[in-house]
């Protein structure tokens, strides 16, 4: 009570400062006055009274001390006048200041930004109640050609819902997006299908109505949905009249049963469904695909459980091992692959589940992990070149420290003093850096999502994680940037040698210090500098790959046809009749369909065989329209194109890559033979140039190219690629307009310019070399503004050294290599450092590098003449201007 | 702060100021010291000074309250008396002080 009494009284007197002083002031001057009066009428001089009051009373000084301290927070009000006095002295060189926050904010924002991007993809758990319970359920078999399967089909679901021992609940989900009908047209909405027990799993009670349960995952029932918080509000308006509406889904009616809070973000925290529908609905979303009809054919589902209480993730583990080759029996109908699982030890194993699951994650780990490391060594570079320019600059104050040292200031409370310097020089650059970081990991999670899909969701906003990260991130730097240089600036033996009046004799001993922490810089500034080379020169090979074809302004239309009414040849006739619409667009040259897109990530491969070919060969496969290879400028290197005209009695026709040809007709002309595939026969009609299909970086694979026209699929989805002349945006509006005119009920097409594809498919490579280019530079920059600055500082120090030298007959060139020699050694030393340090950690990267040898000799010599020339540009200044010293001038200034 | 010695010496000096406050109040600073003195039959002779903490201490902890009056010489002064809690602690705090006396007394009596 008393200390909440007396911390409160302190509190309030924190404000009225001055005042409560002069009240103090009333009170002794009363004081003094009455005992002077007491003291005169024991008979003393009214001058002696005065003199014997002051006696009794004790120090003035002291008391109003000891007030002081009683009144307020004494190491408060110190820290305040500290704060002070640091803001003044960086008032004072705001061209330091502004260098110093600068350099702390450029390295401090990009590090928050990569670690809130590496905390929202590796770190953040799903916000469901004890999520560290839930577990993600992957096949493993014990050979190198398949890694740990995450996908499942439905069988094995239904199987693992049943053995789920170990397990309080177990579910599957898929998400995609679901063609849902706003108005008259059908637009995609991200949505998830997911099985019984999912809502259960997750634990997140709905905001209204009620979730899916395992009654609505069954066959036969009434179609449901369950919709979020986001769809209730944009659809609805947040209507609670929602629950019991219908929605029409993939042209089917669904009914809302329920709708989720906005804090339910589903499994997979890269992917935020808006509905949600039962597994058994997966027919009517995918129609006219149907992948549970295809069974243990149809990976499409992955699967999680909920631990049961008490149940260790190893005694989870061991359960789905003992219960996996049940599951084989029961859910594959295929006695072969069964064989073959059974000997490559096929079992299901749990994994931590508690950041749920996302295939984006294994992708953007490890680029994200080297440019953490990147950002980070950025951030040391940038605190030990604050460290050094503080060092530079507390020698200048040499003196005045050492006086009050000399006075009996403690060396802990200069040290504090100097310490609360460079917190501020840290709270700013924090401050800025913190600013800055929301855009720029805006920005990178935009370059890293890039071609991969619409629908992905970085959540890079700030959580305590972050924020704590932002915390002992400014603190370390605090340190990193101040302790070394406050250390060094109240030593003894500085003081010893100021005392001594040696102070314009520079040696050796002294600069040791600043020297080992310059050459780190440069160190650092060179591994910086060499990875961001390698990783340009890899992004540069990367980009001049000759793919085949001319991808630059080529654009995909995807057109979904898969759930409006057409099908068979008037669906061709469709197709036929917007591409001819498209072609007379102004600007586009050209145009054709094919089903999957080269470099779009999604391929497709299948066993062809000739009576040459020595068995089946595995091809990559692509469905094209007529005009395909001149639109993408593939070149025909025999035989004739596909025509509109060939069709399903027309024979069936096939045209093969170069590679392809000679894989199935080694040695031979493959035109007008013919391959069997599927047990059906194919004439080779042409023989084209190999393009890149799926890969910058691998080497283009074997193709066969069917015919669209004799596709037997039922509606399937085609992309016109097409090239134009000028801009994306006209294009894009015009072929939209296009199709909601011929064809009102389906989803407006997406449109994804070719080089996005190719630029998405190497996100990380160029995530990497933009960022590590980005960093290279600033370190240059940096490096070079610490070595000016520290070399200007320490050749001020010796203006009467170099005067005397002057006078005694040194020519200038010898005192610019005087002055240049210092830095000098400090970029060979940091540079030695630094190739050495490069040269082991150089082959972190080489997953990431293409063509380019994580010791490519030029790109290391590149970087020490780059580094080199920087580093003498900004020492020849100062030398230059120390050459310049008037003798006379310089000796009468000491 | 926090030294022991001059902890209990603080102690000392609040109890004497309390116990002046409860035999005269109101008393300015310099009423309190001059009492504090005579009380104790001048065998204290204060640095005056030293009293202006400890009322700001008694006052931050609720114990005493001030005022703002004239001294006898018309000039602005504090002028102090015990609050209600202050009287209170009173009792507490010569309990806890009788209770040292008595122990220190035991220690500085003549060993056997």
């Amino acid at each position: 009570m008393d200390f909440f009494r007396t911390l409160f009284s302190r509190i309030a007197a924190l404000t009225g400062d001055r005042h409560r002083n002069n009240d103090l002031d009333d009170d002794i001057a009363a004081h003094l006055e009455l005992l002077t009066q007491e003291y005169v009428a024991k008979g003393m001089s009214e001058d002696a009274a005065r003199t014997a009051a002051r006696r009794s009373f004790g120090g003035v000084t002291q008391t109003r001390e000891t007030y002081r301290v009683q009144r307020g927070f004494p190491r408060l009000e110190q820290f305040l006048r500290d704060l002070r006095y640091a803001s003044r002295q960086l008032r004072r060189s705001p061209g330091f200041a502004f260098t110093a926050v600068l350099t702390l904010a450029l390295g401090l924002g990009a590090d928050i930004a990569v670690f809130s991007l590496l905390n929202c993809i590796l770190l953040r758990p799903l916000p469901v109640p004890y999520s560290d319970q839930l577990a993600v359920i992957r096949s493993d078999q014990n050979d190198q050609e398949h890694g740990p399967n995450y996908s499942f089909g439905s069988p094995f679901l239904r199987s693992l819902e049943k053995h789920h021992d170990g397990f309080e609940t177990t579910a599957g989900f898929s998400t995609r997006p679901f063609q849902v009908r706003h108005d008259s047209a059908n637009v995609r909405v991200p949505g998830a299908m997911v099985s019984g027990q999912f809502f259960q799993m997750l634990e997140t009670p709905p905001a209204l109505g009620r979730w899916l349960t395992p009654l609505d995952d069954r066959q036969g029932q009434a179609n449901v949905a369950v919709i979020t918080d986001s769809y209730w509000k944009t659809r609805f308006h947040r209507d609670p009249a929602a629950i019991g509406q219908t929605l029409t889904i993939a042209n089917k009616p669904f009914t809302i049963v329920g709708v989720m809070p906005s804090t339910f973000v589903g499994a997979d925290p890269m992917y935020r469904p808006e509905i949600y529908v039962p597994v058994w609905s997966e027919p009517i979303i995918d129609a006219p695909y149907n992948a549970i009809q295809s069974g243990f054919h149809s990976w499409w589902m992955r699967v999680m459980g909920r631990r049961a209480p008490g149940v260790t993730l190893e005694k989870a583990n061991a359960a789905l091992t003992a219960v996996s080759d049940g599951i084989l029996d029961e859910s594959i109908p295929d006695a072969k692959w069964i064989k073959d699982a059974r000997t490559h030890r096929f079992h299901f194993a749990a994994e931590p589940g508690s950041r749920g699951y996302s295939y984006m994650r294994d992708t953007f780990q490890k680029p994200l992990v080297v440019v953490f490391v990147l950002c980070s060594a950025m951030l040391l570079l940038a605190c030990i070149n604050l460290a050094s320019l503080l060092m530079a600059r507390a020698a200048a104050r040499e003196r005045e420290l050492a006086t009050r040292l000399a006075m009996g200031a403690s060396r802990v409370r200069l040290i504090q003093q100097l310490l609360v310097e460079s917190l501020l020089i840290a709270v700013l650059g924090t401050a800025a850096g913190l600013m800055a970081a929301p855009a720029v990991s805006r920005f990178l999670a935009a370059v890293l999502i890039g071609g991969n899909g619409a629908y992905v969701i970085l959540d890079t906003s700030l959580d305590m994680r972050v924020l704590a990260f932002v915390a002992i991130v400014a603190v370390l730097s605090t340190l990193l940037v101040g302790l070394v240089p406050a250390l060094r600036a109240t030593s003894k033996s500085l003081n010893e040698q100021i005392k001594s009046g040696t102070q314009s004799v520079h040696s050796r001993q002294h600069g040791l210090l600043p020297r080992v922490l310059m050459s780190m810089q440069v160190a650092l500034a060179l591994i910086l500098v060499f990875g961001a080379g390698l990783l340009a020169t890899s992004l540069q090979r990367l980009h001049r790959i000759d793919l085949g074809f001319q991808p630059a302004n080529l654009v995909n239309v995807s057109l979904e046809m898969n759930k409006q009414s057409r099908d068979g040849d008037p669906l061709f006739a469709w197709y036929r009749q917007y591409l001819d619409a498209l072609v007379h667009l102004p600007g586009v040259k050209a145009a054709a369909y094919v089903s999957y897109p080269p470099m779009s990530g999604s391929t497709w491969t299948e066993t062809i065989e000739s009576t040459i070919s020595n068995g089946e060969q595995v091809i990559y496969m692509n469905s094209v329209s007529s005009v395909y290879f001149s639109t993408l400028k593939i070149p025909m290197l025999a035989g004739r194109d596909f025509q509109w005209s060939d069709n399903s009695t027309s024979g069936l026709k096939v045209i093969l890559s170069k590679r392809a040809a000679e894989k199935l007709f080694p040695g031979q002309n493959a035109v007008g033979q013919s391959v069997v595939m599927s047990k059906k026969n194919y004439q080779v009609v042409a023989v084209v140039g190999d393009i890149h299909y799926a890969s910058l970086r691998k080497e283009a694979p074997p193709e066969a190219y069917l015919c669209m026209t004799q596709n037997t699929d039922h509606k399937p989805n085609y992309e016109a690629i097409t090239r134009i002349e000028g801009s994306v945006a006209p294009f894009a509006s015009a072929a939209r307009q296009l199709a909601s005119k011929m064809a009102p009920e389906i989803p407006a097409p997406i449109l994804t310019p070719m080089m996005t594809d190719i630029d998405g498919s190497i996100a990380s490579e160029r995530i990497m070399a933009m960022l590590a280019v980005f960093f290279a530079i600033c370190a240059l920059l940096v490096t070079a503004i610490g070595l000016y600055g520290t070399l200007a500082y320490s050749t001020a120090r010796r203006t009467s050294e170099i005067g005397i030298r002057m006078a005694l007959g040194a020519k200038p060139e010898q005192v610019v290599g005087l002055v240049f020699r210092e830095n000098a050694w400090i970029a060979v030393y940091g540079s030695a450092a630094g190739l050495v340090v490069a040269w082991f950690a150089a082959r972190a990267l080489t997953s990431f590098l293409y063509s380019t040898s994580a010791r490519d000799p030029w790109v290391l010599i590149l970087s020490v003449v780059v580094l080199g020339t920087i580093a003498s540009a900004a020492s020849v200044v100062p030398a230059i201007r120390a050459a310049r010293i008037d003798p006379s001038t310089a000796l009468r200034t000491e | 702060m926090g030294d022991n010695k001059s902890d209990v010496l603080q102690g000392t000096l609040d109890l004497m100021v309390l116990k002046t406050l409860e035999a005269m109040s109101p008393l300015h600073g310099y009423g309190i010291a001059r009492r504090i003195e005579q009380v104790s039959g001048d065998s204290i002779v204060l640095n005056q000074g030293t009293i202006y903490p400890a009322l700001l201490r008694l006052e931050q902890r609720g114990w005493i309250k001030s005022e703002w009056g004239t001294s006898e010489t018309n000039r602005r002064a504090r002028f102090y008396s015990l609050s209600r809690v202050g009287r209170k602690k009173i009792a507490e705090e010569t309990e806890n002080w009788e209770r040292i006396a008595a122990t220190m007394a035991r220690f500085l009596a003549p060993s056997n």
